[in-house]
C-alpha cells in the first residue's frame, strides 16, 4: 500500500447521455507533478471538478491523506488545502490584484476600534511578500482589467497559495500563453514542486508533460487507459494512447499554388465601442490558394480584423477590397454575396442559432435565395434535402439528423456544420477564426483537412488562431499581430515558432 | 411502484416533443383550478358551483333565469365580443415575444388606436356603416402600427429597452387621451367619452336571433383570421424565419446579414398592428366608450394568454377562451354566489404564474426520466457484470 496524498477510487460520473468517468482510480504522491492527459471530452476536467468539490461522484471514494472525504462544494475542498486554477479565470475585473486574492478571507481590522473593515494595507503587504517568496512578481494594487493574461494566471496561483493550498490543480494552464510565457509557467510549477506542493496538471499538450511531469495518467473516453512514468515513455507513445490510434503528426500539405490577389486590406483602422483603436493601420493581401495566418495573443485585435472585413464592425478608416471591388461600405449580406465566408470565433454565440434545428442552421446562408424561398415563402423540402446533403458531405453527426436541435450536439459537430455551411458557398475568401478551439484531435484533423482542401481549390484563406501549432502547421504566410498592429508579415517557411512567439510578445526585431 | 409508474407517464407526456406544448398548458390550468378551489373553500364557497357560474356567465351553460330579451345565445355573443380583443392582444404579444421583445405596452397601443378611431370616425355621424367599419379597422392598423414602430425605433436607435419605453408610452398615451376626453369628448353624465356612432362600431347590436337580442361581433372573425396569419408568417415565410433568428440569437442574425434593427422595428410594428386591432375591437366593439386615464387590464391579461398558449398563435385561441371565461363570467359568478369579482383577476394571475413555470415543470419531468434511465442502465450493468460501460460518447 503506497502512501498517497490524493486517492480517487473507482470513480464513476454520468451526465445525460454520456459517462464522463467510468470506474477511474488514481493515486497521487505528495510532492509530484501528476499530469492528466486526454482528448477533449475524455473526462479529465470532470474528474478534477469532483476532486475540487464542484460535482459529487455517482460512485467511488475520494481519499485525502488516507482519509475518506465527501465534498459538497469547492469550499469543502479548499478546507482540505486543495486549490484549482480554472481554464477561464475567476477574477473580478475591476478589483485590484490584492483584492482579488484576499476576497473571501480578507484580513480584518476595526476602524476606531469598533467599525469592522478590510485591512487593505495588510493585504497589499501580504501579497507582496507572498509573490516575492514564490517568484511570482505582481503589483498588488494593479486592477485586473489592466494586466495581461499571464499576470492574471499568476494571480490565480497566488490565490491558491494565499489559501495555503497543498494540492494544486491546473486546468489547461498553457492554452492562453505564448511559448515564452509557457516556459516561465513551467518554471513556476517546478518551483512549487521543490517547495513540496503537489501539482495536478490537466492538459492535452504532450510536450509540456514531457518537460515537467513526473507521472502521467491517460484518459480515453472516460476510462483510465494507463499511468506512465514520463521519463521512460516517448511522446509518440503517449499521443497514440491518448487518441486510441496512431497519430499522424504532420498532415499532408500540397505545394502552394498562388493565384491572383483576392483580399486587399489597406491601412485599415477599427475602433471599438469605447472609441479605442483596436486595429491600427493594418495592411495585407491574401492571394487565391494561400493560407494567410494571423498569429497573436488573445485580445490583440485579431477578431476585430475578421469582424471588420465581414462587416460585423465598422471600419474607421482605410479600405477593404475583394479582387477589384471596394467592399468597405457594403452591408454584411452584400459582402457575403461579394464572396466572403466566415467561420466566427464563437460558434455558439455567433455561428449558430442554438435553438434552431440543424436543418435550419445549415440553411442560414441560403434561406432567402431561390430555391430555398420564393417570393418570401420558404421551401422546406429544399431545406431538408440540402441539410441531408451537407450532413453526408461534411460528416456531421447528430442524434436525429436534420431535425436535431443544434444545442444538443457536440462542439465538434456544431463546428463541422458551420464549416460545411460556409465552405458550401464556394466563396473567394474564407475567414476562419479559432476554427478548432475546444475540439478534440479527431475533429481538428477533419477541419484542418477542409481548410487545406479549400486552399488547394484556389480559395483565399484568412486563418486567425491563438494556437501557434495550428498557425505553424497550416500557414503559407504568417502575420503576427501585437496591440492592434501587424508587426511582421513573412512567408511561413522563413519563421520558426520561436520567432513568431517573440513577435507575439511585441519584440520587433530578433 | 404504482406512483412511480404514474410519475413516468406524466413526465413522458410533459417532455414528449409532440404533446409537451399542450400538456404543459393543461397541467397549468389544472393546477390553477385546484389552487382557486382551495381559495374558494377558504372563503366558504362551493368551488364547483363557482366554476359553473363562470361558464353560465359566458353562455356555455343555461342560467337559472334570464332577463327580458336575453338568453344563453346573447351571453355567448357577449363572450365572443370580449374574446376578440383578448385574442388579438395576445397575438400582439406573441409577435414581439418571438422576436425577443417583451411588449407590455399593448394596453397603451390599444387605447391610442381606439381613441383615434373614436375621434376620427366614431364621432362623425355622416359616414355610412359600409365605409365607417373598414375605416375604423384601417385606423386601428395604422395607429397601432406606428405606436409599435416608435417603440422598436427607440430600441434600435437609442437602445432603450422596450419594457421601459412601453411603460412610459403607456402613461403618456393614457394621460394625453384622458386630457382630450375630459376637455372635449366627455359625456357629462357618465364621465366617460361620448359613445361612438353605431355605424362605426365593429359590433352589430340588437340582432334578433332565436328571439333574443344579440351583439354580433365582427372582431372575432378578424381575430381568428389573424391567428392563422401570424402562424403562417412564423412557420412559412423568410420574414418570420428572420424574426425568430433575431429573437433567439441577435449576434447570429447579424452575422448572416439580417438587418437586426430593421427586424426589431418590423416586429414591433406588426405587434402594434395587432394591438391596434385589439384596441378598435375593444373600444369600438365590445365597448362603445373610453374611460379616461384608464388602461384596459386586457393588455396585461394577454401576456398570460400568450404564455399559456405556449406562444403559439393557434394555441392562444384556446388559452384566450379559458382566460376570457374567467374574466367575462366573473360578474355573474359574483352576483350569484357573492364572491368579489376580483377573484377572476386573481385566477388569471395564478394561471400566469403556473404557465410561466411551464419550462421548469418540463425540466423536472426530464430529470425524473433521466434518473430512471440511469437506474435502468445500472441495473443492466449489475446483471451483466462490469466492463459493459462502453457508452456512446459523441
Amino acid at each position: 500500500m503506497e502512501d498517497y496524498i490524493v486517492e480517487m477510487r473507482h470513480i464513476t460520473k454520468r451526465f445525460p447521455g454520456i459517462i464522463a468517468n467510468d470506474d477511474v482510480s488514481i493515486g497521487i504522491r505528495k510532492g509530484e507533478v501528476y499530469a492528466l492527459l486526454g482528448e477533449n471530452g475524455a473526462g479529465k476536467s470532470t474528474l478534477m471538478s469532483m476532486l475540487f468539490g464542484m460535482y459529487e461522484p455517482d460512485h467511488g471514494d475520494i481519499l485525502i491523506n488516507g482519509e475518506k472525504v465527501v465534498f459538497h462544494s469547492s469550499n469543502d475542498a479548499a478546507a482540505h488545502n486543495i486549490g484549482m486554477v480554472h481554464q477561464h479565470f475567476k477574477l473580478v475585473d475591476n478589483y485590484t490584484i490584492a483584492e482579488n486574492i484576499v476576497l473571501g478571507m480578507e484580513p480584518k481590522t476595526k476602524i476606531f476600534g469598533i467599525l469592522p473593515s478590510v485591512d487593505m494595507k495588510k493585504a497589499n503587504r501580504d501579497i507582496s511578500e507572498l509573490s516575492k517568496r514564490y517568484g511570482l512578481e505582481v503589483n498588488p494594487t494593479d486592477l485586473i482589467e489592466n494586466v495581461p493574461v499571464s499576470v492574471r494566471q499568476r494571480v490565480e496561483i497566488l490565490k491558491m497559495l494565499y489559501r495555503h493550498a497543498e494540492i494544486m490543480i491546473f486546468d489547461e494552464p498553457t492554452a492562453v500563453l505564448t511559448p515564452q510565457e509557457i516556459e516561465f509557467l513551467l518554471d513556476i510549477i517546478d518551483g512549487l514542486r521543490k517547495d513540496g506542493k503537489t501539482i495536478i496538471l490537466i492538459t492535452h499538450k504532450i510536450e509540456e508533460i514531457k518537460k515537467i511531469a513526473d507521472r502521467c495518467a491517460i484518459l480515453y473516453r472516460g476510462k483510465l487507459v494507463n499511468v506512465l512514468d514520463v521519463k521512460t515513455t516517448s511522446v509518440q507513445d503517449m499521443a497514440n494512447l491518448m487518441v486510441g490510434r496512431e497519430v499522424d503528426f504532420n498532415p499532408h500539405k500540397n505545394e502552394a499554388n498562388f493565384r491572383g490577389t483576392v483580399l486587399t486590406v489597406d491601412h485599415m483602422t477599427v475602433k471599438n465601442e469605447n472609441k479605442f483603436d483596436v486595429v491600427k493601420d493594418v495592411s495585407f493581401t491574401v492571394r487565391g490558394g494561400e493560407i494567410f495566418a494571423i498569429a497573436g495573443v488573445s485580445g490583440n485585435g485579431q477578431t476585430e480584423i475578421a469582424d471588420a472585413i465581414t462587416g460585423m464592425m465598422k471600419i474607421d478608416s482605410g479600405t477593404v477590397k475583394i479582387e477589384d471591388r471596394d467592399i468597405t461600405n457594403l452591408t454584411i449580406r452584400e459582402r457575403a454575396q461579394a464572396g466572403i465566408s466566415y467561420i466566427p470565433e464563437d460558434r455558439q454565440r455567433t455561428g449558430t442559432v442554438m435553438d434552431f434545428t440543424l436543418r435550419d442552421n445549415l440553411a442560414l446562408r441560403e434561406y432567402y435565395k431561390e430555391p430555398f424561398s420564393k417570393n418570401g415563402i420558404l421551401n422546406f423540402d429544399k431545406f431538408q434535402s440540402y441539410a441531408e446533403e451537407l450532413i453526408e458531405r461534411y460528416d456531421v453527426r447528430s442524434g436525429q439528423g436534420p431535425k436535431t436541435i443544434i444545442r444538443s450536439m457536440s462542439g465538434g459537430n456544431q463546428q463541422k456544420a458551420i464549416v460545411g455551411r460556409e465552405i458550401e458557398e464556394h466563396s473567394k475568401l474564407i475567414i476562419f477564426v479559432q476554427p478548432t478551439r475546444g475540439l478534440d484531435i479527431g475533429a481538428i484533423e477533419n477541419i484542418h483537412k477542409q481548410i487545406l482542401d479549400e486552399r488547394d481549390r484556389g480559395a483565399a484563406i484568412l486563418l486567425i488562431s491563438l494556437e501557434l501549432d495550428e498557425v505553424m502547421e497550416l500557414a503559407d504566410t504568417i502575420g503576427v499581430i501585437y496591440n492592434g498592429q501587424l508587426l511582421k508579415i513573412a512567408p511561413a517557411s522563413t519563421m520558426s515558432s520561436h520567432d513568431v512567439g517573440r513577435y507575439m510578445m511585441g519584440v520587433k526585431e530578433a | 411502484m404504482n406512483t412511480k409508474k404514474k410519475n413516468r407517464w406524466l413526465s413522458g407526456l410533459l417532455t414528449s416533443e409532440k404533446y409537451s406544448s399542450f400538456t404543459v398548458s393543461v397541467l397549468a390550468i389544472v393546477l390553477t383550478l385546484v389552487t382557486a378551489s382551495v381559495l374558494l373553500l377558504i372563503m366558504g364557497k362551493n368551488p364547483a358551483r363557482a366554476f359553473l357560474c363562470f361558464l353560465q356567465g359566458c353562455g356555455f351553460a343555461p342560467k337559472a333565469n334570464y332577463g327580458g330579451g336575453s338568453g344563453m345565445l346573447s351571453d355567448l355573443f357577449d363572450f365572443l365580443n370580449y374574446l376578440a380583443p383578448m385574442l388579438l392582444a395576445s397575438l400582439a404579444f406573441i409577435v414581439g415575444f418571438k422576436a425577443g421583445l417583451f411588449n407590455i405596452g399593448i394596453a397603451g397601443q390599444m387605447l391610442m388606436s381606439g381613441f383615434a378611431a373614436t375621434v376620427i370616425v366614431g364621432y362623425n355621424k355622416s359616414i355610412p356603416a359600409g365605409l365607417a367599419k373598414p375605416l375604423v379597422i384601417i385606423i386601428g392598423i395604422i395607429v397601432g402600427g406606428l405606436t409599435g414602430a416608435l417603440i422598436g425605433y427607440l430600441k434600435y436607435k437609442f437602445n432603450i429597452h422596450e419594457v421601459v419605453s412601453t411603460i412610459m408610452v403607456n402613461y403618456i398615451i393614457s394621460y394625453t387621451t384622458g386630457f382630450f376626453i375630459n376637455n372635449k369628448y366627455v359625456d357629462m353624465l357618465t364621465r366617460t367619452s361620448r359613445v361612438c356612432s353605431p355605424a362605426s362600431r365593429l359590433t352589430w347590436t340588437g340582432v334578433q336571433i332565436g328571439g333574443v337580442g344579440c351583439k354580433v361581433p365582427l372582431g372575432i372573425v378578424i381575430a381568428i383570421v389573424m391567428a392563422f396569419v401570424v402562424r403562417f408568417i412564423f412557420d412559412k415565410t423568410a420574414f418570420g424565419f428572420e424574426l425568430k433568428a433575431v429573437g433567439l440569437n441577435k449576434n447570429c442574425a447579424q452575422y448572416i446579414g439580417v438587418g437586426v434593427g430593421k427586424s426589431i422595428v418590423a416586429s414591433m410594428a406588426l405587434s402594434g398592428v395587432l394591438a391596434g386591432l385589439a384596441g378598435v375591437t375593444y373600444y369600438l366593439g365590445y365597448s362603445n366608450t373610453i374611460i379616461p386615464k384608464t388602461l384596459a387590464g386586457m393588455g396585461y391579461d394577454s401576456i398570460a394568454v400568450a404564455l399559456l398558449g405556449n406562444s403559439s398563435p393557434v394555441g392562444s385561441i384556446f388559452a384566450a377562451i379559458i382566460v376570457t371565461i374567467f374574466q367575462q363570467g366573473a360578474n355573474y359568478m359574483s352576483s350569484t354566489i357573492g364572491v368579489a369579482k376580483e377573484i377572476a383577476s386573481l385566477i388569471t394571475g395564478i394561471l400566469l404564474l403556473y404557465a410561466s413555470c411551464g419550462g421548469h415543470m418540463k425540466e423536472l419531468a426530464a430529470g425524473i426520466l433521466q434518473k430512471d434511465l440511469y437506474r435502468e442502465i445500472e441495473a443492466k450493468q449489475a446483471s451483466e457484470g462490469s466492463g459493459s460501460g462502453k457508452e456512446e460518447k459523441r
